[in-house]
């Protein structure tokens, strides 16, 4: 607690900060080792925005000579037409393959891979993200092929297949990935196989996908005013700043309509739901959760708290300690808040144990799980979780990509640019019955979707104590 | 500091792709040998006050053999529970009952090793009694105190890993809590404890579930290995056989420790906001207090030679895989680097040769790379192609294919631009590696331990670019033919066997 408030935020171009230790410092028990609080001067990012609506944070880092720009861009694969789910990934896949206006895809390939100049270009569910890395001397060349690519991508037609046959290919194979198929069909079962968080790509949308489609979405969705760009490395903010306008400037904006999300209605239920998906595996892939909180609740900051000392932490959580260590149930075991942006939030607890320790696994968690709510976690839980965090801080600022990675993801989720130092203070102030309150709150173990893929017959005592059972089958092609 | 920094970067940039050192590693990175053997090797960067520290020993499952598989891992899972005064409320009293334990368990293994003629009722017996011991070793357990002290003080992505050649152990926190980290390692270095031993071999074999079990391609890899090395440890499983795994005893494992750990076998690598004559003094007042061990035995099996290919195939419910491999030389060889670059040019990045040939043209496979230093670099090994078919082309079609681009290898002389490609492609990484405290910490440490010099990072650069185009043609010629090699592939069960159960 007595790091967090000497922790220093002010705004300098001061990117070095000494903290050496006495060099006579007695080693006596490391337990009682006392330190002074870690300091850290985050500099400042500038943020200009360009006549046509793009968004540039400039942060200048010349120990090496290289230079970086990340990209993120309003679009997701949540945002794809329900027939067609895939497109939006072939889109991203393509844009980056498939040439552009001045060059064709594998003398891009060429040129890039000549420079050791490396693009990346791809959209996940929620936004799309694209990256150019070089050595500082390629800039302009690098920073002209980035620009075509997210401007003007030629979608070449062999690539646009070659890309279709490889998706077809990974779907034939995700059913060789246990872990895989669990984080799938949880995914369906937490938002509905039908909803855009829900739903994945199958062969038939797949095979619907035409090159015609590829090109609208890209028409629909890139445009100056939906991106933002970060640019970290070894430059000068002016002629950079010239670069990017030259490269990107007379790019005209548009209006771009973000289709509205429907409303997740598959859960939560009134009560568990067990589900049940038979593979022929000595070990089962146990997950158990339920939908929880946006970025921007309140409770976010202490939910987080609450579940590094659930599962969260390794080594030291709870279910670490006891799933793990004590019983020697799981090589793998935690949980997970993944806070929701475009939709609601995930809370998880997953394991992977032997079928014959499947419901003792299961029923151990639980447990946990239900634990968080009876009573206040103890005082040295709050403490190390608390410590953990503030000490661990000065990580967040570790490097220029993350300092700007993370003012550029604020923004495009429409998070206050102060969001951590938040998250910091509210940390400091946390008390066990906020834990408490909140855990009352926001998790729900009579509630939970439960998903074990795995043999059933070698479980040590069937799952239908924790709720009727559902089997769920995989669709081939699905 | 960081006005030094910037001026050596200043000079470097201007010949960043020519020069080797071009960013002044000779300068910037000190070594120091401690009088017990321990190697130190520190690198001071100023950008954030953090600190990135790699601790490599230089034991693995090379120095393992039927019967104690599984060892090497099993103690790196050991090293987080703690020492004689870490992890533990009363060690003193805590022995007593851990050595209990171990007769018990040794019975059970003496009892069971018997097969079809052993006891049942003493076994149960046996268990029990161990049941209720372990308990009672439990009482005196501070559950991941180690984890916990370095948590508390910041420290993120504490972590190990085994491979063949080496266990390495990993951490990074703010910089000025390295005495912390010093009395904590040191003490895990000298007075390691095989504490809750018995419940981490069920952890490790969840893992070896996960890992290999369950997973098309860990059963590939490992009866790969198998049917590779006839006689060489290289062919044995690092995470063990589950027998070996289930009935290797404490003893054997802390006679592993007591004869691998020495300091002489251990590489420290410090990288970030540090002072180096600080961490040096700190380093002799911790480690250097840790005595030296006798040096640990060589690896004496070599794999014989023979001649002739061998063929392994895995029965599983998955689509199919294929893995080639070839004999070759180990570590120092100087035909290293060529086969350094045959590497590269066959499947680094998308305009590598079996990329553009096997994915994109032909579109035979999904994906297909290439290893030089399988499954560990230090000693004769194999460079290893790994490819997973597209439906409806087959494993047979694929390796067809990979044996045309091989063979190209063997008559078309390599262009210069190629090499030059590779050579941009080295010295960008160089450059790139620079940017994180734990990525240089591990790479320093890395070739310090394999070849002995971590100017390797650099030398091995100025090695590469005298690789000629007949080098490679004549390595080629040499290593891929059909005597040298082993294929593995996956294929599916046969079909009644797949309906019996569900």
């Amino acid at each position: 607690m007595t790091a967090a408030k000497s922790l220093l935020f002010a705004l300098a171009l001061v990117l070095n900060v000494s903290s050496g230790f006495a060099q006579t410092a007695p080693l006596g028990d490391p337990r009682t080792m006392k330190f002074e609080p870690v300091t850290i001067t985050v500099p400042e990012v500038e943020r200009v925005v360009l006549e046509n609506g793009l968004i540039v944070y400039l942060l200048p880092d010349r120990e090496l000579p290289l230079v970086s720009v990340s990209a993120m861009i309003r679009t997701g694969a949540i945002y794809e037409p329900a027939d067609k789910v895939g497109l939006a990934g072939l889109t991203g896949i393509v844009m980056r393959t498939g040439g552009t206006a001045r060059l064709a895809g594998d003398q891009v390939d060429e040129e890039l891979e000549f420079l050791a100049a490396n693009i990346s270009m791809g959209i996940g569910a929620e936004s799309g993200a694209a990256s150019l890395d070089l050595l500082k001397k390629d800039l302009p060349q690098g920073l002209a092929i980035f620009a075509d690519m997210l401007r003007a991508p030629a979608f070449e037609s062999a690539k646009v297949d070659q890309a279709k046959r490889q998706a077809l290919e990974a779907i034939r194979r995700r059913p060789d990935s246990p872990g895989g198929i669990a984080a799938r069909e949880f995914r369906k079962l937490l938002f509905g196989a039908d909803h855009p968080l829900g739903r994945e790509s199958t062969t038939d949308t797949v095979s619907r996908i035409t090159r015609d489609d590829l090109v609208a979405f890209h028409r629909q969705f890139f445009a100056p005013n939906s991106l933002i760009l970060g640019v970290t490395g070894d430059f000068e903010k002016p002629a950079m700043l010239d670069a990017l306008r030259k490269a990107f400037g007379d790019w005209q904006p548009q209006t771009v309509a973000l289709p509205v999300l429907p409303p997740v209605t598959a859960s939560p239920g009134a009560g568990r739901s067990v589900n049940i998906l038979r593979r022929d595996l000595s070990q089962t892939h146990l997950r158990i959760g339920h939908l929880s909180v946006k970025e921007d609740d309140p409770d976010y900051f202490a939910l987080a708290l609450l579940e590094d000392i659930l599962g969260g932490n390794s080594f030291t959580s709870r279910l670490f300690r006891d799933v793990r260590s004590r019983q020697g149930l799981a090589y793998s075991v935690g949980s997970r808040i993944a806070p929701g942006n475009a939709g609601p939030g995930i809370f998880m607890m997953q394991a992977l144990t032997k079928g014959p320790s499947t419901y003792q696994a299961l029923s151990s968690m639980l447990d946990h799980m239900e634990r968080m709510r009876q009573e206040p976690v103890t005082p040295e839980e709050l403490q190390l979780a608390k410590d953990a965090f503030l000490n661990s801080f000065v990580f967040s600022f570790a490097d220029s990509g993350l300092i700007v990675g993370r003012l550029m993801g604020l923004e495009y989720h429409g998070l206050p640019k102060d969001f951590l130092q938040r998250f910091r203070d509210s940390v400091v102030r946390l008390t066990k019955e906020d834990l408490l309150r909140v855990a009352r709150l926001h998790l729900h173990p009579d509630r939970v979707i439960i998903l074990a893929v795995g043999k059933d017959n070698d479980f040590e005592k069937p799952l239908s104590a924790f709720g009727q059972i559902n089997v769920l089958t995989l669709k081939p092609g699905g | 500091m960081a006005v030094i920094g910037l001026v050596l970067l200043t000079g470097a940039a201007a010949v960043a792709t020519r020069s080797a050192n071009a960013l002044g590693l000779e300068e910037r990175v000190a070594q120091h040998r401690l009088a017990n053997g321990l190697t130190l090797l520190l690198m001071e960067r100023h950008q954030a006050p953090i600190v990135a520290v790699n601790l490599t020993y230089k034991v693995g499952g090379v120095h393992e053999h039927n019967g104690i598989t599984g060892v090497a891992h099993l103690y790196e899972h050991m090293a987080f529970k703690g020492s004689r005064t870490i992890g533990v409320t009363d060690a003193r009293k805590e022995q007593p009952v851990l050595e209990e334990l171990d007769r018990l368990a040794e019975a059970i293994t003496a009892e069971k090793t018997r097969g079809p003629a052993a006891d049942q009722t003493r076994l149960s017996a046996l268990r029990k009694q161990f049941a209720e011991t372990e308990a009672k070793a439990d009482s005196f357990v501070v559950p991941a105190e180690l984890a916990t002290l370095y948590q508390r003080h910041g420290g993120v992505g504490l972590n190990a890993t085994t491979g063949k050649d080496l266990t390495r152990y990993f951490l990074s926190f703010p910089s000025n809590r390295l005495p912390l980290w010093a009395a904590v390692e040191s003490d895990r270095m000298a007075n390691g404890v095989l504490r809750e031993f018995y419940k981490e071999k069920n952890v490790v074999l969840e893992e070896r579930r996960q890992r290999t079990d369950n997973s098309p391609s860990g059963r590939l890899h490992e009866a790969f290995s198998a049917a590779a090395f006839q006689a060489h440890p290289y062919g044995l499983p690092v995470i063990g056989w589950p027998s070996d795994l289930d009935g290797l005893s404490k003893a054997r494992t802390e006679a592993f420790f007591q004869t691998y750990y020495g300091p002489a076998n251990a590489v420290l690598t410090i990288v970030g906001d540090i002072n180096q004559k600080d961490v040096i003094a700190l380093v002799e007042q911790t480690f250097g207090r840790i005595p030296a061990r006798p040096p640990s035995p060589p690896v004496l099996t070599t794999e014989p030679p023979y001649a002739g290919e061998r063929r392994v195939e895995v029965e599983y419910v998955a689509e199919p895989q294929i893995l080639i491999g070839f004999h070759k030389p180990g570590t120092g060889h100087p035909d290293d680097e060529v086969f350094d670059v045959i590497e590269s040019l066959l499947s680094d990045g998308r305009t590598s040769r079996l990329h553009k040939r096997l994915v994109q043209e032909k579109q035979l496979a999904t994906s297909v790379s290439a290893f030089s230093d399988y499954p560990g670099a230090l000693y004769p090994n194999l460079f290893v192609i790994g490819a997973t078919p597209r439906a409806p082309h087959t494993a047979a079609e694929v390796e067809q294919a990979l044996y045309e681009e091989l063979d190209r290898l063997k008559k078309e002389p390599v262009t210069p631009r190629e090499l030059e490609k590779i050579l941009n492609q080295i010295d960008a990484a160089q450059v790139r590696a620079l940017r994180s405290n734990s990525g240089m910490a591990s790479r320093l440490g890395y070739f310090q331990a394999i070849n002995g010099d971590w100017r390797e990072t650099f030398k091995r650069r100025d090695r590469i670019a005298k690789v000629s185009p007949e080098d490679i043609r004549r390595v080629a010629a040499q290593c891929f033919t059909k005597s040298n090699r082993v294929v593995a592939t996956l294929v599916r069960p046969p079909k009644q066997e797949v309906e019996s159960k569900p």
